[in-house]
C-alpha cells in the first residue's frame, strides 16, 4: 500500500473558541488528507460542530490556525470556504423544494450563458451529466426537488459540491434520516469520491459506519482532539474509550429509590422513523432522565407525550386513566407541562414582559373576581414578583421584557410558568442548554424542588454530565429505542455515553 | 491615525432619545399637526364642532380599523373587511325595506353574518392552512359577488325608514353623534378584551409567538378564528352605520375603508409599543389620518393630495419608527 501523501488538504491546528463563558474548543486539531475519508466523533458538546462552523467560515476561532495544502488561510465567510474547495452538507438539507433538480444543483453557482446573456441550460446539462452519473442520481433533471427522497436530495448536494469542484466534502450526520438501503448507496458514493481524490470529513455518532468507511478517525472530547486513530488502532473499543475518556468515575448516589405511585405510564409508543419503541413508567416525586445522542429520538418522544405529534402505536395513561393527547392544549388539560428545547422560539414571547410570560397558559389566578372575565394587573404584578423572588430571577421589574434577560433567567421564567399551575408531569427538554454554570445549579435545584413537591419530572439532556447529578433514574435512548435503564451506582456519565452508542452487549470492561 | 478600527457609535443619550422617538414619534407628529393646523386656520380647525364632525365622519373607518387590529394581533390579515361592510350595508337595508324586518332584528342578523364571515375566514386560514391574504381576498371577492346578486347592482334607496337613518344621524347621548358613541364602545370593548381579559392575553400570545403559545397549552386555531370573527363583526357594524348614514344600500360603498383601516392599524403599530399591533395605537393612527385629511380639506387641498398624504404618512411614520428602534438597539 502506498504511503499517504504527506501534505494534508486541510489542517486545523490548536483551535480554541469560546462562546460567552463556555469554552467550546480548547486547542483542538484536525487534519484531512487529500482523497481520505476521515471520521470525526465525540459526545454531544465535545466541539465537533464548532470546528465545522469554523471550517465553514460561519464563525472565527479565538486562537489557532488553519492551513489548506500548507498555506495558512483565514476563512472569513462561507463564500471564502467554498472558494477554498470545501463544501458542507448539513443534516437539514438546504434546497428549494419547488425548483428542479438541475436548478437546485446549480443554485448559487456561476452558470454558462448564451450569447444573449440568458442561462444556457442545455450547455449546463451537458456539463453536469457526467457528475450526475458519477453520484448515481437517476431522477430526471427537470423533476421538482420536493418529489425526491431524502437520499436523492443528498445526491443533489453531493453533485453541487462536485460541480463546484470541491476537494473536501464535510457531511454532518448524513445517515440520520436515510434508510438502510439508502445508506449503502451513500457509502458506495463516498468510496467513489475518495477514489477520485475528493476527501470526505464524515461526522457521525454511528460507530459502525465510521469503522466501515473511514481510514482515520479524530476523536474530540471536551473541546480537545484526544486521539487520531487509524490502521490497526481503529477499533470500536478504542473509539469508545477515547470518546468516554479513560477514567470511569463512580459518583456515589445517596438518593433513596423513589417509591411514589406511577403517574405517567407509557407502553409501546412508536412514531417512525425516529421513535421505534418506548415503554416506561414515571413516578410521583421522581426525576427521570432521558439521555442519548442528538437524533436518538428523545425530543420526538417528548413531542408524542405532549400531544405535539400523534403516535403510530402505543398507549399512555396518567394516574391510571387513558391519556390520548391530540394537541398540546389537550395534554396541558390532562396535567402535562413542557419546558421546550428552544426556549427563545418555542418557550417565550421575547418582546413581552416577565409577568406576561409567567402567566401564559395559566390565567385563572389573575382574575380580579370569580364572575367577571377581567384580569387584575395588580395581581399579575404581585404574583410575578413572588415568582421572581422564589426563583431568584435577576430582573429590574416584572414588566421588563423577557428578551433582555440572560439565558438562565429566561429559562427560569419558562419553568416558573409551570411552577404555578403545578402539572402532574413536567417535561424539560435541554433545561440548561446555553445557561451559565451558576444558573445551571439553580435550575437543577429548582427541578429537584418541583419533584420534592410531588411532581413527576422528565428531563431530556444531551449533556452526559447533567443527568447523573440531577436524576434518580436515567433511560438511555439510541436509534429510537430505550436501550438502557440506569439507577443508583450504575448511573454515571460514562455509563450513559456507553449506552448511547448502543453498546448494550459489548461493554467496555477495561 | 490610530482610528483604523473606528466605527460610528451612538452615545447612550442619543440612543435613548431615538428609542423615545420610535415610540412617541407618531404622537408627537399628531400634536405637531394639530398645532400647525390650529395656527394656520384658527377659526375653522381647532373648534369643538370641527372635531366632532371629523370624528363622526371617521368613526366608520375607525370601527373597521378596530376590527382589523384584532385580525393582525393574532398574526393574520383580513382583506375582506371593506367588501364585507359593503355587503352588510346592502343586506341590512334590503332586510328592512324588502323583507320588512324590524330594525333591531335586521341589524342582529347582519352582525351574526359578520361573525359567520369571520368564522369562514378563520377556518380557511387555520384548518385549510391557506395564507390569510389569499383566503380573505377570496372570501371578500365572493362577498362582492353576493352583494351584486342580492341587489342586482341597483342601490336600495326608497323606503328606508327614518328610524334606521337615526342610527347614524341621531345624537342619543349628550348631543354626541351616534357613530362616535359606537366607535368609542368598540374601541373601549376591544381594549378591555385585549389588555384586561384572559382571552386577551392568549390573543397577544398567539400573535407574538404562535409556537410558544401552542406549547403553553393555548388553542391557537380557536384564538385566530376569534380574531377574524371580531374583525367580521366590526365590518358588519360599519356597513350598517354606513347604510344608515347614506340612507341607502349601495354595493362598493365601503370598499375604500380597507385602505384607511390598514393605514391606521400600521401607523398604530409604530405608536407607544415597538412595532406591535394594539388597539390604542390603531386609535391614534386613525386620528392622525382623519385629522390630516380634515386639515388638508380646510385648506382646500385637492383630493389627490389626501391620498398622497395617507400613503406618505404611513411609510414615513412606520419607516422612521423602525429605523429609530434599530438605531436605538445598535
Amino acid at each position: 500500500m502506498a504511503a499517504p501523501p504527506a501534505v494534508p488538504f486541510v489542517a486545523a491546528n490548536a483551535i480554541s473558541k469560546s462562546y460567552g463563558g463556555a469554552q467550546a474548543l480548547r486547542g483542538a486539531s484536525l487534519s484531512v488528507l487529500p482523497g481520505e475519508v476521515h471520521g470525526l466523533v465525540g459526545a454531544n458538546g465535545a466541539g465537533k460542530s464548532t470546528l465545522i462552523r469554523i471550517l465553514a467560515g460561519v464563525t472565527q476561532p479565538d486562537t489557532g490556525e488553519i492551513a489548506i495544502e500548507d498555506r495558512p488561510v483565514a476563512i472569513l465567510s462561507p463564500h471564502a470556504a467554498s472558494g477554498l474547495g470545501m463544501s458542507f452538507i448539513h443534516q437539514e438539507l438546504a434546497f428549494v423544494p419547488d425548483m428542479t433538480v438541475l436548478e437546485n444543483i446549480m443554485l448559487g453557482l456561476p452558470k454558462k450563458k448564451t450569447r444573449l446573456g440568458l442561462v444556457d441550460w442545455s450547455a449546463i446539462q451537458r456539463d453536469v451529466a457526467p457528475i450526475i452519473e458519477r453520484v448515481g442520481l437517476t431522477a430526471p433533471l427537470d423533476a421538482a426537488a420536493k418529489s425526491l427522497s431524502t437520499a436523492e436530495n443528498w445526491l443533489i448536494s453531493i453533485a453541487r459540491a462536485l460541480v463546484w469542484k470541491a476537494r473536501l466534502i464535510v457531511m454532518d450526520e448524513p445517515t440520520a434520516s436515510l434508510s438502510a438501503g439508502e445508506c449503502r448507496k451513500l457509502f458506495s458514493i463516498i468510496r467513489g469520491l475518495s477514489a477520485a481524490g475528493v476527501a470526505v470529513l464524515y461526522v457521525s455518532h454511528r460507530l459502525d459506519e465510521i469503522l466501515d468507511l473511514c481510514s482515520r478517525v479524530t476523536v474530540f472530547r471536551d473541546g480537545r482532539s484526544v486521539a487520531v486513530l487509524g490502521g490497526p488502532d481503529l477499533t470500536r473499543r478504542g473509539l469508545v474509550q477515547a470518546i468516554v475518556g479513560g477514567a470511569v468515575e463512580h459518583l456515589p448516589k445517596s438518593r433513596e429509590a423513589t417509591g411514589g405511585e406511577i403517574v405517567l405510564s407509557v407502553r409501546g409508543l412508536r412514531r417512525l422513523p425516529r421513535v421505534e419503541e418506548a415503554s416506561f413508567d414515571l413516578r410521583r416525586g421522581e426525576v427521570l432522565g432521558l439521555g442519548g445522542l442528538v437524533g436518538a429520538g428523545r425530543s420526538e418522544l417528548a413531542r408524542l407525550l405532549y400531544g405535539a405529534d400523534r403516535p403510530d402505536a402505543g398507549t399512555m395513561t396518567i394516574e391510571g386513566r387513558p391519556f390520548v393527547p391530540r394537541t398540546p392544549a389537550g395534554a396541558v388539560r390532562a396535567g402535562m407541562g413542557l419546558v421546550p428545547e428552544e426556549r427563545r422560539t418555542e418557550g417565550l414571547l421575547l418582546d413581552k414582559s416577565i409577568a406576561f410570560n409567567l402567566s401564559l397558559g395559566n390565567l385563572t389566578p389573575l382574575l380580579a373576581s370569580p364572575v367577571l372575565p377581567f384580569i387584575s394587573p395588580r395581581k399579575r404584578a404581585r404574583l410575578a414578583q413572588a415568582t421572581i423572588r422564589d426563583l431568584s430571577i435577576k430582573a429590574s421589574s416584572p414588566e421588563q421584557p423577557v428578551g433582555r434577560l440572560s439565558g438562565g433567567n429566561q429559562q427560569k421564567v419558562v419553568i416558573g410558568r409551570w411552577l404555578r399551575s403545578k402539572p402532574k408531569v413536567l417535561i424539560l427538554d435541554e433545561p440548561t442548554r446555553g445557561v451559565d454554570i451558576g444558573a445551571r445549579g439553580e435550575i437543577h435545584r429548582l427541578i429537584r424542588e418541583l419533584a420534592g413537591h410531588g411532581m413527576a419530572v422528565l428531563v431530556i439532556s444531551s449533556e452526559p454530565d447533567e443527568l447523573p447529578d440531577l436524576c434518580d433514574r436515567v433511560l438511555v435512548m439510541a436509534e429510537g429505542r430505550i436501550v438502557r435503564e440506569l439507577a443508583g451506582t450504575d448511573l454515571t456519565r460514562s455509563a450513559i455515553i456507553e449506552a448511547s452508542y448502543a453498546l448494550t452487549e459489548e461493554r467496555v470492561s477495561a | 491615525m490610530s482610528d483604523a478600527g473606528y466605527r460610528r457609535r451612538l452615545s447612550p443619550g442619543t440612543r435613548a432619545a431615538l428609542g423615545v422617538f420610535a415610540r412617541y414619534g407618531t404622537i408627537i407628529g399628531l400634536l405637531v399637526m394639530i398645532l400647525v393646523f390650529s395656527f394656520l386656520s384658527p377659526h375653522a380647525f381647532p373648534t369643538y364642532n370641527n372635531f366632532i364632525n371629523v370624528l363622526s365622519q371617521a368613526s366608520l373607518a375607525m370601527i373597521i380599523a378596530g376590527g382589523l387590529t384584532m385580525a393582525v394581533i393574532v398574526g393574520e390579515l383580513d382583506l375582506s373587511v371593506g367588501y364585507a361592510a359593503s355587503l352588510h350595508g346592502v343586506l341590512v337595508t334590503g332586510l328592512i325595506v324588502a323583507n320588512h324586518l324590524p330594525i333591531p332584528v335586521a341589524v342582529l342578523i347582519v352582525l351574526a353574518l359578520g361573525a359567520l364571515i369571520g368564522v369562514v375566514n378563520g377556518v380557511i386560514v387555520t384548518k385549510l392552512k391557506v395564507n390569510s391574504v389569499i383566503a380573505t381576498l377570496g372570501v371578500g371577492t365572493v362577498l362582492v359577488g353576493l352583494s351584486f346578486a342580492y341587489s342586482a347592482g341597483v342601490p336600495i334607496v326608497s323606503g328606508v325608514p327614518e328610524a334606521f337613518l337615526q342610527l347614524a344621524l341621531g345624537r342619543w347621548l349628550f348631543g354626541i353623534p351616534n357613530p362616535i358613541i359606537f366607535m368609542a364602545l368598540v374601541f373601549g370593548g376591544l381594549w378591555l378584551l385585549v389588555e384586561r381579559t384572559a382571552i386577551g392575553q392568549e390573543i397577544q400570545a398567539v400573535g407574538g409567538n404562535p409556537a410558544a403559545a401552542r406549547l403553553a397549552g393555548i388553542n391557537v386555531d380557536r384564538i385566530k378564528i376569534l380574531g377574524f370573527v371580531l374583525s367580521g363583526m366590526c365590518a358588519a357594524l360599519t356597513g350598517t352605520l354606513l347604510a344608515a348614514r347614506l340612507g341607502s344600500g349601495t354595493t362598493n360603498a365601503a370598499d375604500s375603508y380597507l385602505l384607511t383601516a390598514f393605514a391606521a392599524v400600521f401607523l398604530g403599530s409604530a405608536t407607544l409599543r415597538d412595532g406591535e399591533f394594539h388597539i390604542l395605537g390603531t386609535f391614534i393612527g386613525a386620528l392622525i389620518i382623519v385629522l390630516g385629511f380634515n386639515g388638508l380639506n380646510i385648506f382646500g387641498a385637492p383630493t389627490f393630495s389626501q391620498f398622497v398624504f395617507q400613503g406618505a404618512i404611513l411609510i414615513v411614520a412606520v419607516g422612521l419608527a423602525s429605523l429609530g428602534r434599530s438605531l436605538a438597539e445598535s
